[in-house]
């Protein structure tokens, strides 16, 4: 380190305290939560759109297993960015990083309780895994927009945090993505769900874990000790 | 903040320290200059708690102010100022706690320094007190603008980004800033 003195640090602070500009306070993470899904949904409404809606989608949505893991999705996309935008603000409550876990859970659980069904019903048979590699660049079309966006706003915020912002940011636009899927790709396999579209989540959320420290970074960070 | 503070002393303190904050943001310089020098010994304090080396107590603690500067919009004055303090400040520890580890991964104790003058000393106290006196009128003859340059980027040592964000100035206009500055104190010192 440089070994600075008391003296340096008084004379700092005379620096500082010299030049308060005004700045424009952060919006509370709620708002700014309400801001991103807004947004984000109305873009992947446009996506879904554009690919063109399932044909059986009435169907569909008079099964409450399908709507549980919708709307789950979707509770885990937007509480995922508002834990995101709190993991930026000093000083709030650890647990509010942890808020997506429940919807998460209760997204898992209906898909693990479709595979379950899938077992009892069809046996081996049913719980086959085949390819589906398109469901990886859908989520990751669907969940670009909100992505940018997302990765905008929590710059805003205090890097006191940087790997679990990205990592919640990088989880609430992927589940979106993966909630906007369902309405547009026609694979209804508990199990193929379960992998192909979670496991895109889980590595979307990986890789937006490991670009935290790069990506969210003290300004003096420049400073060499 | 302090452990064996009474709670009534310690919320009339977190009151005081939010109306200043709130203040601040607002762009009132007395206001943050009463925040900054009370806040001061506490993150002083507890940098020296949990850091051992005393030597690099002073560096965290300008760390952590550097921060609270950069970062004062994200203080929201409906909550307490204290756990947004301490969170910054724990932060920055454990920032300089990492990068000292880094760093000393790659870097070998030696128990001799080698020589690189083969005098004892390579300046007489006479000659320091000469050089002071010669950079303290080269600075006299700076404006202010160039003089606060100077005194952040080559005497405090920070970095372009920092004096920038210090001084709300853009990067490049640090740099031109601190070329003129150096030139106007190389002719003066010739």
């Amino acid at each position: 380190m440089n070994g600075s003195t008391e003296r340096d640090t008084d004379a700092l602070v005379g620096a500082l305290a010299g030049c308060a500009a005004p700045v424009r306070r952060l919006r509370s993470p709620h708002l700014r939560m309400a801001i991103w899904f807004m947004i984000s949904v109305m873009f992947a409404a446009l996506v879904v759109a554009a690919m063109g809606l399932r044909p059986d989608i009435g169907l569909r949505l008079q099964e409450p297993q399908f709507v549980v893991e919708v709307v789950a999705a979707l509770m885990t996309s937007m509480l995922a960015a508002g834990a995101a935008f709190c993991a930026g603000c000093p000083g709030r409550p650890l647990w509010e990083r942890f808020a997506p876990l429940p919807a998460l859970g209760v997204w898992l659980a209906s898909l693990g309780t479709g595979c379950w069904a899938a077992w009892i019903s069809t046996g081996p048979e049913g719980l086959r895994i085949t390819p589906d590699l398109m469901c990886f660049p859908y989520i990751v079309l669907v969940g670009s927009v909100p992505a940018v966006l997302i990765l905008a706003m929590i710059r805003r915020g205090a890097p006191i945090a940087p790997i679990t912002a990205t990592m919640l940011a990088a989880l609430a636009a992927a589940s979106l993505g993966a909630a906007a899927l369902r309405l547009f790709h026609q694979q209804d396999a508990s199990l193929m769900v379960l992998t192909w579209h979670v496991g895109s989540v889980a590595i979307l959320t990986g890789i937006g874990a490991l670009i935290g420290r790069s990506f969210l970074r003290w300004p003096q960070n420049a400073k060499t000790y | 903040m302090t452990q064996h503070e009474p709670q009534s002393s310690r919320a009339a303190r977190d009151e005081l320290w939010r109306d200043w904050m709130r203040a601040a943001q607002d762009g009132d310089n007395s206001a943050y200059t009463r925040l900054l020098a009370d806040i001061l010994p506490v993150v002083r304090a507890m940098v020296r708690r949990k850091w051992r080396n005393a030597n690099d107590v002073e560096d965290i603690v300008q760390d952590v102010l550097l921060s609270i500067h950069v970062v004062r919009h994200t203080y929201d004055p409906g909550r307490p100022f204290g756990p947004w303090l301490s969170t910054i400040t724990a932060r920055r520890i454990a920032d300089a706690a990492r990068r000292t580890s880094a760093r000393s991964a790659n870097e070998t104790t030696v128990e001799i320094m080698p020589e690189t003058s083969l005098q004892d000393e390579t300046k007489s106290d006479q000659d320091v007190l000469d050089d002071h006196g010669e950079i303290q009128r080269a600075l006299a003859g700076l404006s202010a603008t160039q003089r606060q340059a100077i005194k952040l980027m080559k005497i405090q040592g920070l970095s372009l980004e920092e004096a920038s964000a210090v001084t709300g100035k853009s990067v490049s206009a640090l740099k031109v800033t601190v070329h003129r500055a150096m030139k106007v104190m190389r002719r003066i010192l010739e």
